[in-house]
């Protein structure tokens, strides 16, 4: 349940990377210092202290000229109370397999749409699996006209199916515009 | 323990019926994405299937990419296909191969290079390989984008394959076009081979028939009888179809036909469904045999338990009645059963789908139209719904045509509830009705007496797109709404109606067709808006009037007047009037009256309305002038050269004299051309009194009659005249006249 949170961030992934990279292996050298600190203080490593602190998916407030989706607005711990689910599969039920593999069409799915249709994202990918069935569910702006939407649809749901092995399913809505919930 | 594994989805998809306001199957289902007209509905499924072949060329070119196989059990249909043959050295498996791969030329070349290098090719594998060749015309299939090089390369295509280049989609129907060629591979195989069977021989003869070459193909069947081979039914099949290609006159047709079928039945081969329908496709190439003999085909048929399909049914209805322009006409007075016994043999036979005869279920419907039956077509209709029927309807062009004739036939037949349910049902989801279909659903409102509905009925067309292709359905809806009183609401959404409609015109979007405005619209657009009490609007439109060159009618301004006067307002009635007057309107007299005699105006208002009288009348002369000029131009080409004539155009000029008598700057100009015309006339010889006349009058009104009077003295006419000339040359003063 928290894999597909880590596939929502892969957008900001390039930005905020040094940050998190920096602060996880601040935590785990503090970990690995705390242990450590039997042995005799040669070489140490010099570090800042640590900033116990979330930072997945969440969009800190800003100026408040930022728009910002209701998807985005919501950080992970509204899930299931004000957020659905953006992937749902049954590998992660009671000795259920494959919760990984799912996981790692899922991100192949996103990205490849991702740019395919490219700037026409409105919202995030919902990716449903039915029976043998790969259902994305997709929301686009109507920046392009409608019959080259429908090239890229038939393009992306052939090609997806063929790598896949398994019927894929378009299931596209449009919208004039980013529906924006709040100005951050 | 299901029977079948689709027993359950069969179940629930029985429970589900069509919905009338979802878009097809195929499209997304989102208001952006759904197509409203038929271009668009063609536009957007041909657009996801190019779609698809991109994806489908890309997973070809690139296969190493999605060779993994996640799928279990294995799905080959998911799998990139491999075109290229794996064998690679000649031996009998790589022509095999070749063979199920259809590669014609390579798999030739395989055989060749086979029998250089000695080895013995099966009968089996040859027959294999001529059915090869004969099938594809010993050219290779075409593939999509992978036969463009190939062709191009090759200098022995029969067409050129120039103009098809951009047909990526209907390279298909190359094949059709292909001719079987002297010196063929097919044949120059057939003679190599040491020893051939019937299947050799059957499968030369398919192709050439397919291709064309029917003399040859009912050669090699003499060679075949004379080898004492007996043909399968296959063959018989095909020399059937070539039969009429191969005699001219149509009971020799006939003859052949018959002959071959008795030289099936002595050799034992039984006749199948596709042996009947050849027949028949046959037979109506022999021309009026074909009525008399169809019907004893069909009763072969019964007789031999074979039951007849759609097609045989097509081919009867096709025998008895030839495509028209507007439906099908019937060749004798038989053919008016035809259709009702068409109709009742299929409803009692199990319903059977056979590829390629879309066209029978728009023929029937056509039939219903022409004969104007309404329960025959109700049953036609049902039959869509049986089994696999639906796909007979053919492509959506075909499919569009139906439905269209079977609303035209609906709404001229029932009343107006049933038309509206049918309309429901049918559009949009099932057709996109095109303006013809269009007017006769207006039409079917008019008869019942429900124009209410038209501002509904216009916003479907102009949703369909159907209001700037002619201005016809237009100016129709703006005519019947303004035809008739109807109560205020009404008269409301009509008045909003208008406006929707004045939208359409003029100038709108850049990528829109755009009308020009037409007289008769704009004077019912008024109308309409009049009724409605939109004063404002409705001079709105007169200002339009103006701008387009448009004249309105006078209904139209004793409207505006009526209008007016119950406003009480006197500055628009002369306003009208002026502008009345601008369009030079006859009736601008009778109006600028109607305005005195009903308004109190005031002294401005008066003065206005005195001045468009005298520009009326300076109009007015200003027209006679013009007619005068005509007249004259026309009166002396008939003086010129009309002797006998004379009279009648003295009458004439007469008459024109009285009706511009009292016009005073006009009568110079009358009265010259009056006495020119005379002058000559007298030197015809006649008419004295009046020139006598004509003298006094120009002599009362000081003119000059210079002319006259030289031709007078000329000619010396009697001594009353010539006292009257010299009593008006004293008076004038004239030199000349001495």
């Amino acid at each position: 349940m928290k894999s597909q949170n880590k596939s929502t961030t892969h957008i900001k992934m390039a930005v905020s990377f040094g940050g998190a990279g920096l602060i996880l292996a601040n935590h785990a050298v503090a970990h690995m210092s705390r242990t450590l600190c039997a042995v005799p203080r040669a070489r140490a490593i010099h570090s800042t202290a640590v900033c116990c602190k979330h930072q997945a998916a969440r969009i800190r407030v800003g100026k408040g000229d930022k728009p910002v989706t209701y998807e985005e607005a919501h950080p992970p711990h509204h899930i299931a109370h004000r957020k659905g689910w953006l992937s749902q599969h049954t590998s992660n039920l009671d000795r259920e397999t494959g919760a990984a593999e799912r996981t790692v069409e899922d991100i192949f799915i996103r990205r490849f749409i991702f740019g395919t249709f490219h700037g026409l994202l409105a919202n995030e990918l919902v990716i449903k699996r039915r029976g043998n069935m790969l259902v994305v569910c997709a929301l686009f702006t109507q920046k392009i006209p409608a019959y080259k939407l429908y090239f890229l649809i038939g393009y992306t749901e052939t090609l997806l199916s063929y790598f896949y092995k398994c019927p894929v399913k378009m299931e596209v809505q449009t919208v004039k515009d980013k529906v924006v919930y709040k100005y951050l | 323990y299901f029977r079948n594994e689709l027993a359950v989805l069969q179940a629930l998809s029985s429970t589900v019926q069509r919905d009338p306001t979802a878009s097809h199957y195929r499209f997304q289902d989102d208001p952006y994405l759904t197509p409203r007209t038929a271009s668009e509905f063609k536009l957007f499924s041909l657009s996801q299937e190019s779609g698809r072949n991109a994806a489908k060329y890309i997973i070809n070119t690139y296969p190493n990419f999605f060779l993994k196989d996640y799928a279990e059990p294995h799905i080959p249909c998911l799998m990139p296909e491999s075109l290229q043959p794996k064998v690679t050295e000649v031996c009998e498996a790589g022509l095999r191969e070749l063979i199920h791969l259809r590669k014609v030329r390579s798999a030739v070349d395989m055989y060749d290079r086979l029998l250089q290098a000695g080895t013995v090719v099966s009968l089996e594998l040859t027959n294999n390989l001529l059915d090869l060749i004969c099938f594809y015309g010993d050219q290779d299939p075409v593939q999509g984008d992978q036969a463009e090089p190939e062709k191009t390369a090759e200098g022995e295509v029969v067409q050129d394959p120039a103009p098809r280049r951009k047909e990526g989609r209907f390279r298909k129907s190359d094949s059709l076009h292909r001719t079987w060629r002297k010196d063929n591979n097919a044949e120059r195989i057939f003679h190599l081979m040491p020893e051939r069977n019937e299947r050799s021989y059957g499968a030369l003869i398919r192709g050439m028939v397919k291709y064309g070459a029917h003399s040859k193909a009912f050669d090699l069947y003499t060679d075949m009888q004379n080898n004492r081979m007996a043909a399968d039914v296959h063959a018989f099949n095909a020399l059937i179809a070539a039969a009429p290609e191969v005699r001219q006159k149509y009971s020799e047709k006939w003859d052949l036909i018959a002959e071959m079928l008795k030289q099936m039945n002595k050799l034992g081969v039984r006749p199948t469904l596709l042996t009947f329908n050849t027949v028949l496709k046959s037979l109506l190439r022999c021309g009026p045999l074909s009525r008399a003999l169809v019907l004893q085909v069909l009763g072969e048929m019964k007789a031999l338990g074979i039951e007849p399909s759609l097609a045989t049914y097509y081919h009867i209805l096709v025998a008895f009645y030839r495509q028209g322009e507007w439906g099908f006409i019937p060749k004798n007075k038989y053919s008016l059963g035809m259709v009702p016994l068409c109709i009742h043999l299929y409803l009692h036979t199990p319903a059977r789908w056979e590829p390629g005869r879309s066209v029978l279920i728009v023929l029937l419907c056509l039939q219903c139209c022409s004969l104007k039956d309404l329960g025959l077509a109700y049953r036609v209709h049902s039959l869509l719904n049986v089994g696999d029927n639906w796909k007979l309807l053919g492509n959506p062009s075909r499919e569009g045509f139906y439905y269209g004739s079977l609303f035209n036939l609906v709404c001229m037949m029932e009343n107006i509830g049933v038309v509206l349910q049918w309309y429901r049902d049918l559009v949009p989801s099932l057709f996109y009705p095109n303006s013809h279909t269009m007017r006769d659903l207006l039409q079917a409102l008019d008869a019942d007496n429900r124009l209410d509905l038209i501002p509904e009925i216009w916003k479907d067309v102009k949703q369909l797109g159907l209001a700037t292709v002619s201005g016809d359905l237009a100016e129709e809806v703006l005519a019947l709404m303004a035809r008739d009183e109807h109560s205020p609401e009404i008269q409301e959404s009509f008045a909003n109606c208008a406006l929707a409609v004045k939208a359409v015109y003029g100038h709108g979007e850049q990528s829109q067709a755009t009308l020009d405005f037409t007289a008769s619209a704009l004077c019912n657009m008024a109308t309409i808006l009049l009724a409605a009490g939109r004063t404002d609007q409705a001079w709105e439109i007169l200002q339009l009037f103006k701008a387009n060159n448009r004249v309105p009618s006078e209904k139209l301004l004793d409207e505006f007047l009526n209008s007016a006067k119950s406003g009480s307002n006197s500055e628009q009635a002369v306003t009208l009037v002026q502008m009345s007057s601008s369009f030079s309107l006859p009736a601008t007299a009778r109006l600028a009256q109607r305005v005195e005699q009903e308004f109190d105006l005031s002294e401005e208002q008066k003065k206005a309305l005195q001045d468009v009288e005298a520009t009326i009348l300076s109009d007015a002369a200003r027209l006679s002038a013009q007619l005068v000029h005509e007249l004259r131009r026309q009166l002396q080409v008939a003086v010129l050269d009309a002797v006998g004539g004379v009279r009648e155009q003295f009458e004439r000029i007469h008459v024109v004299g009285r009706e511009l008598g009292g016009r005073r700057h006009l009568l110079r100009l009358e009265k010259k051309h009056r006495l020119q015309a005379v002058a000559r006339l007298v030197d015809h010889g006649d008419a004295a009194r009046q020139f006598a006349d004509a003298i006094e009058a120009g002599a009362q009104r000081g003119l000059a009659v210079d002319t006259a009077l030289q031709r007078l003295f000329g000619q010396r006419r009697g001594e009353r005249l010539c006292k009257l000339v010299l009593a008006t040359a004293v008076s004038d003063g004239l030199d000349g006249a001495r």
